[in-house]
C-alpha cells in the first residue's frame, strides 16, 4: 500500500459511484479495461524485467555521471537527446526511465527525458501526425516546442533549490 | 448477464490473445531473456538472481497500480464523450483560448489515435494554430490518463506531481510561440478538401 495506489483507488471509487449513478452499462467499460490490460501488461512485464537486467549491466557510475545531480545542466542535454531518440511507446520509455532512476539520475534529468520523449515521439509523428495533420503542422509544432524539455528541466532544477520534493519512489 | 456477453464471444477472445501475445510481445520476451542471459554471463549468478527478484517485487508493486489506473482510464473513456472535448477547443482569442485548449488536451482520454484525431477535427473546424499546438502539447505533457497510468505507477506520486508542476505553463508557452511564428499553416485534410472542390 502506498500513496500512489491510494490516490488511484480513491479516484476509481469516485468514478465507479459516478458510473453507477448514471446507470452506465458496465459491459463496454469492463471490455475496454480488459482489452487495454491485455495489450499492455504482458509487454510491460517483460520490459520491466529487461530494464532490471539492463540496470545491472550499465555501470551505475555511467548513469550517475551523465544524468545525476552532479552533472547539473549537462544532464538535461543528455536526457533530452536520449528522449529524442526513443521511437517507442510508453512501455519502453518508462522502463528506460526506471533504469535511469535506479542508476541515480536526477529528477530534473528524468523530467527532461520524459518531456523530450513525449513531445518528439518519432513513431507518433510518423504514424499519426504526418498522415492526419501534414508536414506543415509538424513544422509549426516542432518549432514551437523544441525548447520545452529544457524549460521543464530548468524549472525542476529551480524547484530543486527550494525543496527536496519530487524524488522518484520506485518501490515503497 | 447480457452486459457481459462479450466475454463468451470466441472472436473477441481470439483477438484479445492475438493482441496480448502477438506481434511486439515476443520481441519484449526475447529481449528480456537476452538481457537476462547477458547479465548472468557478465555478472554471475548472484547478481542475476537479485536483479530478477528485485524486478519481480517491483512488478508486483507496480501491477496493482497499473490495474487500478487502467480501470480509471476505461471508465473515463466510456463516460467522457470525445465530442465534448473537441467542442471545447479552438475559437477563443487570447490566452484563455490557449488555456481552454490545454485543459481539453489534458483530459483527452485514450492514446495518440484519439488525440490526433481530435486535433485534426479541431483544425478542420477552424481552431487557430496556437490552440492546436497548446492542445496537443498539453495532451503530451499533462495528459491525465498518461500520468495516472505511467508516471504514478512507475515513478511514484511525488515525481509525478513535480513533473506536472514543471509542465503546467508549457503548453500555453508553446501556443504563444506558435502564434508568433511566421510559418504558413496548411492542414493536410483541408488540402484534400480544397483539391476536390
Amino acid at each position: 500500500m502506498n500513496i500512489g495506489l491510494i490516490i488511484l483507488s480513491v479516484l476509481l471509487i469516485i468514478l465507479v459511484v459516478l458510473a453507477v449513478s448514471r446507470s452506465e452499462n458496465p459491459g463496454p467499460i469492463v471490455q475496454r479495461a480488459i482489452e487495454q490490460f491485455s495489450k499492455l501488461v504482458p509487454r510491460m512485464f517483460f520490459a520491466l524485467i529487461a530494464a532490471g537486467f539492463i540496470a545491472q549491466l550499465i555501470p551505475q557510475e555511467l548513469i550517475a555521471q551523465f544524468l545525476g545531480k552532479s552533472a547539473g545542466l549537462q544532464a538535461l542535454v543528455v536526457a533530452a537527446a536520449v528522449g529524442l531518440v526513443v521511437p517507442a511507446g510508453p512501455v519502453i520509455a518508462f522502463a528506460i526511465a526506471v533504469v535511469f532512476a535506479k542508476g541515480g539520475a536526477s529528477s530534473a534529468a528524468l523530467i527532461t527525458f520524459i518531456s523530450s520523449w513525449t513531445i518528439f515521439a518519432t513513431h507518433r509523428i510518423l504514424i499519426y501526425e504526418l498522415p492526419l495533420l501534414g508536414a506543415s503542422f509538424l513544422r509549426l509544432r516542432v518549432a514551437s516546442v523544441f525548447f520545452i524539455p529544457f524549460v521543464a528541466g530548468l524549472l525542476a532544477l529551480g524547484i530543486g533549490f527550494l525543496t527536496k520534493f519530487g524524488s522518484v519512489i520506485l518501490s515503497q | 448477464m447480457g452486459h457481459f456477453g462479450f466475454l463468451k464471444d470466441p472472436l473477441w477472445l481470439k483477438t484479445l490473445f492475438k493482441e496480448a501475445f502477438g506481434g511486439g510481445f515476443f520481441g519484449f520476451l526475447i529481449f528480456a531473456v537476452a538481457m537476462g542471459g547477458i547479465c548472468y554471463w557478465l555478472r554471475g549468478y548472484d547478481i542475476f538472481y537479485h536483479a530478477l527478484i528485485d524486478d519481480l517485487v517491483l512488478i508486483s508493486k507496480t501491477l496493482p497500480r497499473v490495474m487500478v489506473a487502467m480501470s480509471v482510464a476505461a471508465l473515463v473513456w466510456v463516460m467522457l464523450p470525445r465530442k465534448y472535448v473537441s467542442n471545447l477547443g479552438g475559437r477563443q482569442v487570447g490566452i484563455s483560448g490557449l488555456i481552454i485548449a490545454a485543459l481539453a488536451g489534458a483530459i483527452t482520454p485514450g492514446g495518440p489515435s484519439s488525440a490526433y484525431a481530435l486535433l485534426a477535427m479541431l483544425g478542420l473546424s477552424g481552431a487557430e494554430r496556437g490552440a492546436m499546438v497548446s492542445y496537443i502539447t498539453a495532451w503530451a505533457l499533462l495528459g491525465v490518463q498518461r500520468i495516472l497510468l505511467w508516471d504514478v505507477p512507475f515513478l511514484g506520486v511525488e515525481f509525478a506531481l513535480l513533473r506536472i508542476l514543471c509542465c503546467l505553463p508549457l503548453p500555453i508557452i508553446a501556443g504563444l510561440v506558435a502564434r508568433r511564428l511566421p510559418f504558413k499553416l496548411v492542414i493536410k485534410a483541408q488540402k484534400k478538401n480544397e483539391v476536390s472542390d
